[in-house]
């Protein structure tokens, strides 16, 4: 689903990303590892081109995102992502949160259709459907949202603002507000390390929860019990290239490569 | 001051029965709308500006823009209200051929002199929002502009709104220039009560206590705001 050709990414003049080659299959439990500054949380903002690419290409479904000239919003629609600081935006209640971008997204096709009937062949449209109107769109994206929360157990919580939630409920409202594009993937960017310990359990067992519904996942994290527990595939990566790249189970029993072994020797 | 009843009753005498308080009802509306419209243009203008400038700067035309952005606010913020006015009045409309009034050229300078300075107030409130919520908007599909128009912007404004007060209570203050271009606001009213009456003390401190009381209701309706749109930070 997304092949990763020779990814490089510099920042001024340090080279972080020196050249990435990856293929992420659909219902592929991608697990990102290796020490800070090796470029991990880099790689991941450049699938979805929050940083652009200064190198090589990233094909999505068919089409090379990593090229300035496609319009990146219609493919970033598709790929969720998941901040380590939530990011939930702190001037919409829970609910708009989620509702936001499908009602945005919804409506701008419901206009695109308009325009085209006004405008397009100049046939008559009776035989075509109704558009729905803007207050249908948000009714259903509403009641979507209303479903996204109560898989996770928030649906009290819908009208109340991000600032009156918990870290783990906050990550868990930013999953589910990815999950509301229906991505094909979504990217997890330390979805974890900013909770308190209490807190890690929840997340990861929503996660663990997408997994098994075949969801298509690149987590970069610092839990290696996670990793080896969901992952299909573990990177290790430092200095901005990947060094391994193999199952779980024989990753962390048998690495193959000195710096893998030196750094679980740290983190195990 | 053993006279300064019979100044006050010069004052209420004209004020009353030479209609007086038509002309400082008339200097009132003026004003006012010289103030709010300035204040509207300002900040739409301003919240324009402020965007160019935060956009990333690797490509050709926001450079451009960034640039003539710089200009515009460094012509209306290097430069004395009342020297716009006149430049505005008596050299550039008359070379364009347009014909305005007072009242309208007062409003256009007011809105373009205002929207250069909140066009800082507004860049530092943007900037004073985390990344992180421009990121998210971002990675949900949302462009650019509608990212800063529903997350963004809001909680810019949320935190320059005293600010912003502060830039309304200023340019109510400054349009006691606007007579320099012929629009009758306060001052204009209040002059004219005192030339008719001989007798200016009364009319000036009228025309004070005024200002005042709109300054006062001015901070009271950002008090007000401020009140309500802090409802997102409150914790139930």
């Amino acid at each position: 689903m997304i092949d990763v050709i020779d990814l490089k990414k510099k920042f001024g003049s340090t080279e972080v990303l020196k050249g990435i080659n990856v293929t992420i299959e659909k219902g592929d439990i991608v697990v990102v590892i290796g020490p800070s500054g090796s470029g991990k949380s880099t790689f991941l903002r450049c699938l979805n081109c929050m940083e652009d690419p200064t190198g090589g290409s990233i094909i999505f479904n068919g089409v090379d995102i990593a090229d300035m000239s496609v319009d990146i919003n219609i493919h970033r629609r598709h790929m969720g992502m998941v901040f380590q600081h939530f990011n939930l935006f702190n001037n919409k209640t829970v609910i708009e949160n989620i509702m936001l971008a499908p009602v945005h997204v919804r409506c701008q096709e419901m206009k695109a259709a308009r325009r085209k009937r006004i405008f397009g062949s100049g046939k008559s449209s009776s035989g075509e459907a109704r558009l729905p109107t803007r207050a249908q769109i948000r009714a259903g994206a509403r009641e979507e949202a209303l479903a996204l929360l109560r898989r996770i157990g928030l649906e009290d919580k819908a009208d109340v603002y991000p600032s009156t939630l918990s870290g783990g409920q906050k990550q868990r409202v930013a999953i589910v507000r990815s999950l509301a594009m229906n991505p094909d993937v979504i990217l997890f960017d330390e979805p974890t390390s900013a909770l308190d310990p209490e807190m890690v359990g929840e997340v990861l067992d929503l996660m663990k929860s997408l997994a098994k519904e075949g969801m298509t996942m690149v987590i970069v994290t610092h839990e290696m019990g996670f990793a080896r527990e969901v992952a299909n595939r573990v990177l290790f990566m430092d200095g901005g290239t990947i060094l391994e790249s193999a199952p779980p189970e024989e990753f962390f029993t048998s690495p193959k490569h000195a710096r893998t072994r030196e750094f679980l020797s740290k983190v195990l | 001051m053993g006279n300064f009843g019979n100044k006050w009753n010069k004052f209420v005498e004209i004020f009353l029965l030479q209609n007086g308080y038509v002309k400082v009802l008339e200097g009132l509306q003026n004003t006012l709308l010289i103030a709010v419209c300035g204040l509207i243009a300002g900040i739409l203008i301003g919240t324009v500006i402020a965007t160019v400038r935060v956009i990333p700067k690797y490509k050709r035309l926001p450079r451009i823009l960034n640039a003539v952005c710089s200009f515009y606010v460094g012509l209306f913020r290097g430069t004395p209200m009342v020297v716009q006015l006149l430049v505005f009045y008596y050299v550039l409309l008359p070379l364009l051929g347009v014909k305005m009034t007072g009242v309208q050229v007062s409003i256009m300078v007011f809105g373009l002199n205002s929207g250069a300075y909140i066009s800082e107030i507004m860049r530092s409130g943007i900037q004073s929002v985390d990344p992180g919520q421009l990121e998210a908007g971002r990675a949900v599909g949302l462009s650019f502009s509608t990212s800063m128009l529903e997350i963004v912007i809001p909680q810019a404004v949320k935190n320059i709104l005293p600010t912003l007060g502060n830039e309304f209570i200023a340019l109510i203050k400054e349009t006691s220039v606007v007579s320099f271009v012929g629009a009758a606001d306060l001052y204009v009213a209040f002059s004219f009560i005192g030339s008719n009456s001989y007798e200016f003390m009364v009319p000036y401190l009228v025309m004070a206590a005024i200002y005042i009381v709109l300054v006062l209701f001015i901070s009271l309706l950002v008090a007000v705001m401020e009140r309500s749109l802090k409802k997102s930070d409150r914790r139930n």
